[in-house]
Formats: structure tokens, sequence, C-alpha cells
């Protein structure tokens, strides 16, 4: 097995994801909080501080009748007040300040001139928020300032009241979310359980109870593939029933034939017995050699690029199986155009074109017609044997070809290999294999179409394995 | 012991009939499933020989078809298909054996036989009535010890008396135990050996129930 990290949660991974969202959002909406209180914070204070300079410019220019010990004491008034100075200087001279505020201006007096307005700086190694201001004649100046830390308390007293409720509320909501999605996989984890419970040998289709629509497409592919393994091993299944039926029966045939004459008295009857035993022979040495055949067939790699004449070879292989003909009265023909030039191997195909012609004489019924044709197809050439046999249901064409296969009942003595034996032919030719009723005897018609002859010597070679 | 054989290959199943006949059994051959079931259901056979793979109908469909309708004939299944759940199926579905081919022909004998044997409630080799001993696998007779001579129907209708022992069988009953196809029955051909074991082995063991049939009695009547 291959060595795997440990595989990553759905459910965490779902869980960090939205966490994270849930915090970037947050911090975002924070941020922007910040940034517009900050603005809006800064925008009322200011309009405070220019608005009490302006109120102490115009106190100064009525008279200047301050009563310090007031305006000194208001300093302790309020927690802000500590952080809030100020001061007023008539005519160079320092007339009137707070009781935190130093005596020296805070800014250059000549500068309120030029700087009138907002400044910002460093008073005691605190940043300061100043407004400076002067009266109409120039003899009053006035500086109002703030210290900026206040600002920020402020601030961040705005924030806390939208931090806290997040702050309390994450915990919760990941608590809410493990919950969430722990209910939403809650599927996929039956499905884990449901195939963990099953038996290795179980190919039913996996059925969950109310499975969600993104499931189903995994679910069915599954079940799909569940499906093909069943199909393949009954093939499996089936294959090694029917290659144990078809090479034991001959066996038991001569064994049970054999016993039958030893034990026979009748002259007559272990005569009888005796041929019967020398059939079975015959038909064991028979299904013997088609297993061979089909086994060299497996392991041959022969090229299949020599020139056939296949009317030559046609006629050679009828001439062989025309006596199994006459014995049962059947009408064998073959209608073959000369020059009918293939490339293959003249072995193998004659191998081929005598199964097909020896099973259509074994299915037939005594005096049926076989024809056997030979036509230019295309580029290449069609080989074609039909017969007036009884011809073959749907589901026994689908199973043509199945080593071992036999349509039973037929009262004919056939191992079933003769069409393995046939299709590898074929597909080592790259011919292809086709069986249909025959529309003019009625019976079975098998086309083989092989491609046309190559010329050249150094074709293409065409592997027998190659199915 | 009239036996049903079903097989579809035409060399094995010649064989299996030749070679059960031979083994003194009557033995009707049917090549399909559909003749077979037909035939169980038509015949008192005394056994059936079932090959699995049978066209038109499958042996195990069969035999699933013929339990299903309370026929409690023995059923020996004859088949190519080893594999152990092909074994369990048959077997479940009501076989009363199960043996592989190939299959010697004296030990197929001894199996049905023996199944027959055990329909008939009967656990012992040798069948008992009185004082006469039929021994079944040797085909041979004794009363009171001594060896009797029957011919082949003589004994046969005397298995077929042994086995039910006790009940009253009509002529026709007992006709259609002995005979297989095409043998010509005589019209009194029952009556002609009923009396030829009455001759051999004395007058005490087969009784005629008038109108009805004829009966064996396993104690001597007082």
């Amino acid at each position: 097995m291959r060595v795997m990290n440990k595989p990553r949660s759905l459910q965490n991974r779902m869980l960090a994801t939205v966490l994270g969202l849930v915090l970037l959002i947050w911090l975002t909406i924070c941020a922007a909080i910040w940034f517009d209180a900050r603005h809006e914070l800064d925008e009322l204070l200011d309009a405070h501080l220019a608005q009490a300079a302006a109120l102490l410019v115009m106190r100064q220019q009525q008279g200047g009748e301050l009563e310090h010990h007031d305006s000194t004491d208001a300093a302790s008034l309020h927690r802000y007040a500590p952080k809030v100075a100020f001061q007023v200087f008539h005519e160079g001279r320092l007339s009137l300040r707070s009781s935190n505020a130093p005596a020296a201006p805070m800014l250059g007096l000549r500068d309120v001139g030029r700087h009138a307005g907002f400044h910002s700086l460093d008073l005691d190694g605190q940043r300061w928020r100043v407004f400076a201001s002067r009266g109409a004649e120039h003899d009053v100046q006035v500086f109002v300032g703030e210290q900026l830390d206040a600002r920020a308390d402020i601030l961040m007293g705005v924030l806390r009241g939208a931090l806290w409720p997040m702050l309390l509320g994450l915990p919760l909501l990941a608590l809410l979310l493990v919950w969430a999605i722990r209910r939403g996989l809650a599927p996929l984890r039956e499905l884990g359980h449901s195939l963990r419970q099953r038996s290795p040998l179980s190919l039913q289709p996996v059925t969950l109870s109310d499975a969600p629509a993104e499931l189903a497409p995994p679910l069915q592919a599954l079940n799909v593939l569940f499906e093909r393994i069943a199909t393949l091993l009954e093939a499996e299944r089936r294959f090694t029933a029917d290659a144990a039926h078809e090479l034991r029966t001959p066996i038991a045939a001569i064994r049970t034939q054999a016993q039958v004459a030893l034990g026979e008295t009748d002259d007559l009857l272990r005569r009888h017995a005796l041929e019967a035993t020398l059939q079975g022979c015959d038909r064991a040495t028979r299904l013997v050699e088609q297993m061979l055949t089909l086994a060299r067939l497996e392991a041959d790699q022969r090229p299949m690029t020599a020139r056939v004449e296949l009317a030559t070879l046609a006629r050679r292989v009828l001439a062989e199986l025309a006596p199994q003909a006459l014995a049962r009265e059947q009408d064998l023909s073959l209608t073959a155009p000369e020059g009918c030039h293939v490339a293959g191997n003249d072995t193998l195909l004659a191998v081929l074109l005598r199964n097909l012609v020896d099973n259509a004489l074994r299915y037939s019924p005594a005096g049926a017609r076989i024809e056997v044709r030979l036509s230019a197809q295309g580029e290449g050439v069609r080989l074609q044997v039909a017969d007036s046999g009884p011809g073959l249901a749907e589901a026994d064409l689908a199973r043509l070809g199945e080593r071992f296969f036999r349509v039973l009942g037929t009262g004919a003595a056939g191992s079933g290999l003769g069409w393995s034996i046939v299709r590898r032919i074929a597909s080592a030719h790259g011919a292809r294999l086709h069986c249909a009723s025959s529309t003019g005897l009625g019976g079975l018609e098998v086309s083989v179409d092989l491609p046309q002859a190559v010329a050249s010597p150094e074709a293409s070679r065409v592997g027998a394995s190659s199915r | 012991m009239r036996i049903l054989l079903a097989e579809d290959d035409a060399l094995l199943g010649d064989g299996l009939r030749a070679g059960l006949r031979q083994l003194g059994f009557q033995v009707d051959w049917v090549r399909d499933g559909l003749a077979a079931e037909r035939e169980v259901r038509a015949e008192p056979y005394a056994a059936a020989v079932l090959d699995l793979g049978l066209p038109l109908k499958d042996g195990l469909e069969v035999l699933a078809a013929v339990r299903r309708s309370g026929i409690s004939l023995p059923v020996l299944v004859l088949t190519a298909r080893d594999a152990v759940p092909d074994r369990i199926r048959g077997l479940d579905l009501g076989a009363d054996d199960y043996v592989l081919k190939p299959v010697d022909l004296h030990e197929l004998g001894a199996r049905l036989r023996a199944l027959v044997r055990r329909a008939h409630g009967q656990p012992q080799e040798l069948l008992r009535a009185q004082d006469v001993v039929l021994d079944p696998a040797a085909r041979t007779v004794r009363q009171a010890g001594a060896a009797v001579v029957l011919s082949t129907r003589e004994f046969d209708l005397l298995q077929v008396f042994m086995l039910s022992a006790g009940r009253v069988l009509a002529r026709e009953q007992i006709e259609q135990q002995l005979y297989s196809w095409g043998q010509e029955v005589e019209s009194n051909a029952v009556e002609v050996h009923v009396h030829h074991l009455r001759r051999k082995l004395g007058s005490g063991l087969i009784s005629t129930v008038r109108g009805v049939g004829y009966v064996l009695q396993r104690e001597r009547p007082l």
C-alpha cells in the first residue's frame, strides 16, 4: 500500500475555512468602524476645540475678567478634563490657562498669525491636537489643546462595543458550525459506515436512506462499478461451470460406456457400447485439439502479413469438410471470385473458416444448406458462412464466443471452443466479426470482414494477442 | 426399480441407460428439463438421476418445481458442476444426493438403491418380510436361508412388494413401477408373475385384495 499522509478531515477544513472567513469579515468591519468613528470623532472634537478657542478669544476681547479659580478647577470636573488644556495670551503675556496647561505657549506666538488652525505636536512627551486662534487685532492668542490618546480612548470605547460580542460570539459560532457541519456530513459518514460493514464478497448496490444530491454521482458510480464486477464474476463463474461440464462430460461418457461394455454379455450391446466409447474418445480428442489451438493462439506472435488468396484456401477447407456434409446430405456450396487477397496467416485463416463451416454443419439438421461466400467489401474482403439451420436466439448470440459456451439441446457434440478460436483469429487479423440471421437461408449467418491484402512485405505486424 | 434419467449428452445418456439396465433398473431417458419435469409428475418412478445443464429448463429449476409441487421422489443430481455453492444449492433445493461426473456405474447403482431404500423407510441394506430376505444389490432372494431363483421380472415385482410391505398395490401401480417405456405389457402380466412368486415362495406371502390389488404382509398371518 502507498504511504499516505493522514487524510485531511473535510469537517476541519470546512470549519477552518468558515471561521477564517468570518474572522476576516469581522476584522474588515472593525477596521471600517475604526476609520469611520475616528473620522467622525476627529471632526466632532476638532469642532469643539475650534469653538472653545473662539469662545476664549471672545472672552479675552470683552475684558478678560475670567475667574481663574473656576476655570482652572475645570480640569478635575470630568475624567476627560485633564486631557484638555487651553492657554490665552494677551499682548504676548499669558492671561489665562487651564491648570494642566504649561506656562509657555504651545506654539510660537509669532507663528499663530501664519499658522492659525489645527496642529499636531508633542508637549511633555504627549501627542496633542492643538487649535490655535487669535483675536481680530492680533493681540490675543488662544491655544486649545487636547491629548490625542484621549481620542484613542474614546475610539477604543466605541470599538469595544463592537468587539466584545464578536469575541464572545466566535467560539459560540465555532461550536454551532461544528454541529452544523457534522450534521451536513452525516450521509457521508453513513456511506463510510455502510461500506465498512459490507462483506468483501457482497456486490449488492449501496443504498443510503435519504442520500443528498451531492452524494448521488459517487454513489451511482460506485454501484455501476459493483455491477460491472458482478458481471465479470458471473462470466468467470459461468466459464468455469461450462468448462467443467465440457471437460467432464466426454470423460464421464467414455467411462460409463467402457463400464457398460465390460459388464455386457450380449455381443451386439457390447459392440454398441465399445463404439460409443470410441466416439467419446474422438470427442475428447477434438476438445483437446481445440483447447491446444486456442492456447497456441494466445501465445502466437507470428506476423499476419503474408499474402493469402482466400478463394483457394476456401476451396481446400471445404473439400476437407465435404465428406462430413455428404454424410448428412447437407448442401455445402462456395461462391468465390478469384483474386480475393488478404494480409494474414493462411494456416490460421484456414482454422477460422474450418471452425465456421464445421459449426454450421454440426448445428444444422440433415439436408440443410450451407453457403460460403467471398466478396469484395470496400478495401477488404468479406467472408460469409450462412446456413439454413435453426439459427440462434438473441441471448445466445450475445454469449457466442464465451469459451465453452454452447447452445444446449442442439444434439450436436461441440465443445463451445470453436467460437473462441474464430474470434481470436479474426481479431489477430484485424477483422470484424458479425453474426446475424441469414436473410436468404433463415439460419445463422456469420460475416468476417478482412482488411485488404497489403502488397509490401514490410507491412505492419499484427500480434495475435492484440485483442 | 424404475428410474428416470435426465441427461442431454447423447453418449453419456446412452451409456448410463445401458449401464443402469445391466444393474437391474428399468430406465426411462429424457434429454431436456421440460420432459424431465413432465415425466416425474406423470409416472411413479422409484428415483430420478438429474443432470443440471439441461436444455429448455435447467436441472435445478426442474428440481425446485418438482419439490414445490410436493413430490418427494428421491433425486440424485449427476453433474459436472463441482463448485461448492452449486452443490449446496442443489442439496438445498431438494436433491437427495449430489454426484460429480464421471461416476462409477456400480456406485451410481448403489446410491440409487440407498436412496430408494431410505425413501421407503428401510434403513437396512436387505429387505425382509416373513422368512424372505431380498438383497437389492446382489439381486438375490433367500427364503429360510435357502436361495430362491427368480426371473428378472419376478425379482423386480417382489422388490416392489417388499418396499411397500403392508400396503395394498393396484395392478396399474405395479405395472407402472415395473415397466419402462416401449416395453410390451401383457394385460395379465402382473397376475402371472404373482402366481409364479406364490408358487416359489408360498402362498402366505402375497395376498389378493379382491377388486383392489395385492398386498405383501410383513408378518405371517396368524
